[in-house]
């Protein structure tokens, strides 16, 4: 009776099996597998041939020269420091912008509210590439937009400071602009998320006590959506520090962003060892904030 | 300076409308210095409605409210000498019990930090959290959270206090214990308590006055031993504990009594004269259940009528009894059980005839 | 208190004109007569005449569209299936690994992501002659991966929300675990599998970086041929473009709104009604 021992065994183990083996053996091979790659490869030594790398031989089996150069050469680290600021910048934006957006949809009734909140999600459905395509429209030098601020500016300041149109285009602004137009849904719905579920009893019980009320946003509203911020946060710092596409499009090319580099060095320089290596330092500046998160959370979870 | 007359807390002509809905119509009331008041009434009377109005939170529609000579209105509720303790406690689940209690502290400039923390230590002591005092809301029990609430709301040491149903979130038996500490307490401090809720037991035994609310009017203001012996209007009657009531008609006076027909009883009865009716009024009278006796035998005296038993409930320290009139009305009476229960179940027993009588003094004349 | 929220209002207003303003002028010169993008010209709708007789174009949604189909269905069982593992399998061998894979791919930039993949074809190319050419099967490999987890997250957390109980009745009443899952748990957390499948096909439909990287020779995706004009500039075509997607998926996002409410909105009357008929 094979047949039905087969099936026993599909009973008691084998259907949990197959639901854990299925997804664990496919991010095995084709998320840690490549990674792993990745890692082997930013200590591999560039050769002319195709593919264009090699691990020994005549060349040293673990070769540092890629993390040397990543530590010395100011093109690096500048590109560090550029996608860093640009990121902590458009973060920081985006808080200012997204807290008191997010608790004003608190504040709204509710038919209002599910109308705004699909209104914030909209654009998050439309194309990433389209909504920074539409600020390349508005930024460029003889756009509606642009002469708006020109306008402005040339009647505020005086005669010598009077500018043709504002250089928009191609700025480290322009970066952190679109940067921040493109990621405030991701810090506003998660900040939403924690201070919708905050007890507006709590508040009055705050002004009973005698605060006024910006104090009881300071004292009760602002410490219960910390969890909020911080996610909020990750969620904007990550991808705006890695970017590719917005740099590249409406980037200063001559202080590139670290994302512009790497895929620079990989398919131009066809240096794979060192785009190898600049991926594996970003990856530890990200993980390590990530981690710190993480750990932080568990540990907040774990008094509860 | 705040004459002699002039009582602690007035409410003067107090409405609230919100949108064409009258949640308070017209309140007057007058709470004295030390006293427990209770705001009695069913969900959706206004009770909660009034006492956020005395906290600040709602502004009246119309009317006053004055506190130790002051108008209070347009003063913002940070700005109020009246804390409250919420219905669901409202502890800042963010900060530990010693920095719940002491958050109100926080916005008394004069006070320095070793008075503060005095302060605070006294306050734990009150209600008996010392120990609890580095705790989180979330660490601790729902007993616990209420004297939190209640030692936070106490730290200021207001003039006024507002309790918004402060036990119904305890189990029954924590309830009785939070009761009788609730009072000491208030003993203790001297600061006057009023006290929302819904259960008529409760306000009975906190309270020195309650006003019963309904549908957005007080309905009467009296000790409890007023609302219960001498209810003016079938619903207050209706609402504190439970009542046998009838329509009846007056026939006229019979010495101090009131002469009165009533034909769900088959007959006439004497009843308590409220003074001011007149002879043809329709009235309604009201009988507690205890304050009728059964009995097999015919019992001498006024106001006894026959019937047979229909149901009976034994509680084992009492009976309760329905009882079918001739009328065809069903009368409810309570029974203590003082013999053993091997000698008979109690007085009588299903489908027995019995004979009812009641005081004239236990039948409330109801104008209302 | 009814304090009007002054301040918080003027900020959603402002927020919401940043939101939308752009998008309203790129839809509005999108019918602008003149070739220059952002000069006004006249009204015309003669890009949108081009567009659609653009092969280029047409082929490009095609292979899009095919792409995010077959990438989001496959994403969808893998990803249903870790997260119902992550959500009920507290404690198996390398469940830290497995939770650890499952996150990674979020935190993970991506151009990272399109480098390690493209590195593994040409090494796997390199090593045992599969996969020959990129394009198609490189591209939905890619997209499979990352959009996975973003299932899996939406899967985990619908399971941790359901009442177990209903799942214990069912194996009292004799289902072996398999079949609770089937019969049971499927059934329940399905609005979430497919909420979960709309999620992955929009990623994949919206993807550039990765595909930049996976794609091959004559496999040009949508975005990737926006990408290569977008780059050389403002062009009045993309613009015509641009307002058919935005106008597409803005109509098919309100009226999934809309459903979704009225279907909310009818099962509350449904079930006040039932509550009614008890009492």
């Amino acid at each position: 009776m094979s047949g039905g021992r087969l099936s026993r065994w599909f009973d008691r183990k084998g259907w949990t099996a197959l639901l854990i083996g299925a997804p664990y053996l496919w991010l095995v091979l084709f998320f840690l597998l490549p990674f792993l790659i990745v890692v082997a490869m930013s200590v591999a030594t560039k050769t002319p041939t195709a593919p264009p790398f090699s691990f020994g031989g005549e060349h040293p089996v673990v070769n540092l020269d890629a993390y040397g150069r990543v530590l010395t050469d100011g093109l690096y680290l500048r590109a560090f420091l550029t996608s860093i600021t640009n990121a902590l910048v458009a973060m920081i934006l985006c808080l200012l912008i997204g807290y008191p957006m997010a608790l004003g949809l608190t504040r709204v009734s509710k038919g209002w509210r599910n109308i705004l909140l699909m209104l914030v999600i909209l654009p998050f459905w439309t194309s990433f590439l389209l909504r920074v395509y539409a600020w390349m429209g508005m930024m460029g030098r003889n756009s509606w937009f642009n002469g708006l601020l020109t306008d402005s500016w040339n009647f505020l300041v005086p005669l010598d400071w009077a500018v043709r149109s504002v250089p928009m285009m191609h700025t480290n602004f322009a970066v952190v602009l679109v940067m921040v137009y493109t990621y405030l849904p991701f810090m506003i719905l998660p900040l939403y998320a924690s201070l919708e579920r905050l007890d507006p009893v709590l508040d009055e019980a705050a002004m009973d006590l005698g605060s006024r009320p910006w104090q009881v946003f300071r004292d009760v509203t602002l410490p219960q959506s910390i969890p909020g911020i911080v996610a909020g946060g990750m969620l904007v710092f990550i991808p705006a520090a890695g970017e590719l596409v917005i740099p590249s499009l409406v980037g200063n090319a001559s202080s590139p962003m670290i994302g512009r580099l790497i895929s620079d060095e990989f398919s131009s320089a066809r240096d794979w060892p060192m785009a190898s290596a600049v991926a594996v330092v970003l990856l530890v500046l990200m993980v390590v904030p990530t981690m710190l998160y993480s750990h932080f959370q568990a540990k907040s979870e774990g008094s509860k | 300076m705040v004459s002699a007359e002039e009582p602690f807390l007035r409410i003067e002509g107090v409405s609230k409308s919100f949108g064409t809905f009258q949640a308070v119509k017209d309140v007057t009331l007058t709470v004295g210095k030390g006293e427990i008041f209770s705001l009695l009434g069913g969900s959706g009377c206004g009770k909660t409605t009034l006492l956020r109005m005395l906290a600040g939170f709602e502004e009246p529609t119309a009317g006053r409210i004055f506190l130790d000579g002051r108008d209070l209105a347009g003063v913002p509720p940070w700005d109020r000498p009246i804390h409250m303790m919420f219905q669901s406690y409202a502890i800042f689940p963010h900060m530990t019990v010693e920095a719940n209690v002491a958050y109100g502290l926080k916005h008394e400039h004069g006070m320095d930090k070793a008075a503060r923390a005095e302060r605070v230590a006294a306050m734990l002591d009150l209600v008996q959290l010392t120990d609890f005092a580095k705790r989180k809301s979330h660490q601790i029990s729902g007993g616990q959270r209420q004297r939190v609430a209640l030692a936070r709301a106490l730290a200021r040491q207001p003039k006024l206090l507002l309790l918004d149903e402060p036990l119904a979130a305890l189990d029954k038996k924590l309830r009785e214990h939070t009761q009788f500490e609730l009072m000491s307490i208030q003993q203790r401090t001297g600061v006057t308590f009023i006290v929302v809720t819904h259960d008529q037991e409760e306000a009975m035994t906190l309270s020195d006055r309650i006003a019963v609310m309904d549908r957005g009017e007080v309905k009467q203001v009296g000790s409890p031993t007023d609302i219960y012996e001498y209810p003016v209007s079938r619903f207050v009657a209706g609402f504190i504990g439970s009542v046998n009531a009838f329509e009846a008609t007056v026939l006229g006076h019979d010495g101090p009594h009131l002469r009165l027909e009533v034909p769900a009883l088959g007959g006439a009865v004497l009843a308590r004269d409220p003074l001011g009716v007149v002879v043809g009024q329709k009235i309604g009278l009201a009988v507690r259940p205890e304050k009728i006796r059964i009995s097999k035998d015919r019992p001498e005296g006024v106001n006894v009528v026959a019937g047979q038993v229909k149901d009976l409930a034994y509680f084992g320290k009492d009976s309760l009894y329905r009882i079918a009139m001739p009328g065809g009305a069903l009368v409810q009476a309570h029974a203590v059980n003082s013999s053993r229960g091997d000698e008979g179940v109690g007085v009588a027993d299903w489908d027995d005839a019995v004979w009812l009588s009641f005081d004239p003094s236990a039948a409330i004349v109801l104008v209302d | 208190m009814n304090r009007r929220p002054v301040f918080l209002i003027t900020v959603l207003c402002f927020g919401f004109a940043f939101f939308y303003i752009p998008i309203l002028s790129m839809i509005v010169y999108s019918f602008n007569a003149s070739r220059l993008a952002t000069v006004w010209g006249g009204f015309s709708t003669r890009w949108y005449v081009s567009l659609l007789s653009n092969d280029q174009v047409i082929n490009a949604l095609v292979l899009s569209l095919k792409i995010a189909f077959v990438s989001a269905s496959v994403a969808t069982i893998l990803g249903t299936m870790a997260g119902i593992t992550l959500a009920r399998f507290t404690k198996f061998r390398g469940r830290m690994v497995f939770s650890g894979l499952v996150t990674a791919p979020l935190v993970m930039p991506e151009v990272i992501t399109g480098i390690s993949s493209l590195i593994f074809f040409i090494i796997l190319a390199d090593w045992i002659g599969w996969p020959g050419q990129r394009g198609f099967t490189t591209i939905t490999l890619a997209h499979i991966t990352f959009s996975m987890v973003f299932v899996t997250i939406i899967v985990q957390s619908r399971m941790l929300q359901m009442d177990r109980t209903i799942e214990e009745a069912a194996m009292d009443l004799g289902s072996r675990p398999w079949q609770v899952m089937k019969d049971i748990t499927l059934p329940v957390i399905s609005p979430a599998i497919v909420s979960g499948w709309l999620l992955a096909f929009t990623i994949s439909l919206d993807d550039v970086v990765i595909t930049s990287f996976t794609t091959g020779p004559g496999s040009t995706t949508l975005p990737l041929l926006i990408w290569s004009k977008v780059k050389l500039g403002v062009t009045p075509d993309i613009n015509a473009l641009a307002t058919l997607m935005v106008v597409t998926v803005g109509i098919g996002v309100v009226a999934a709104g809309i459903i979704l409410n009225r279907a909310e909105r009818r099962r509350l009357i449904e079930e006040r009604m039932a509550h009614e008929r008890d009492g």
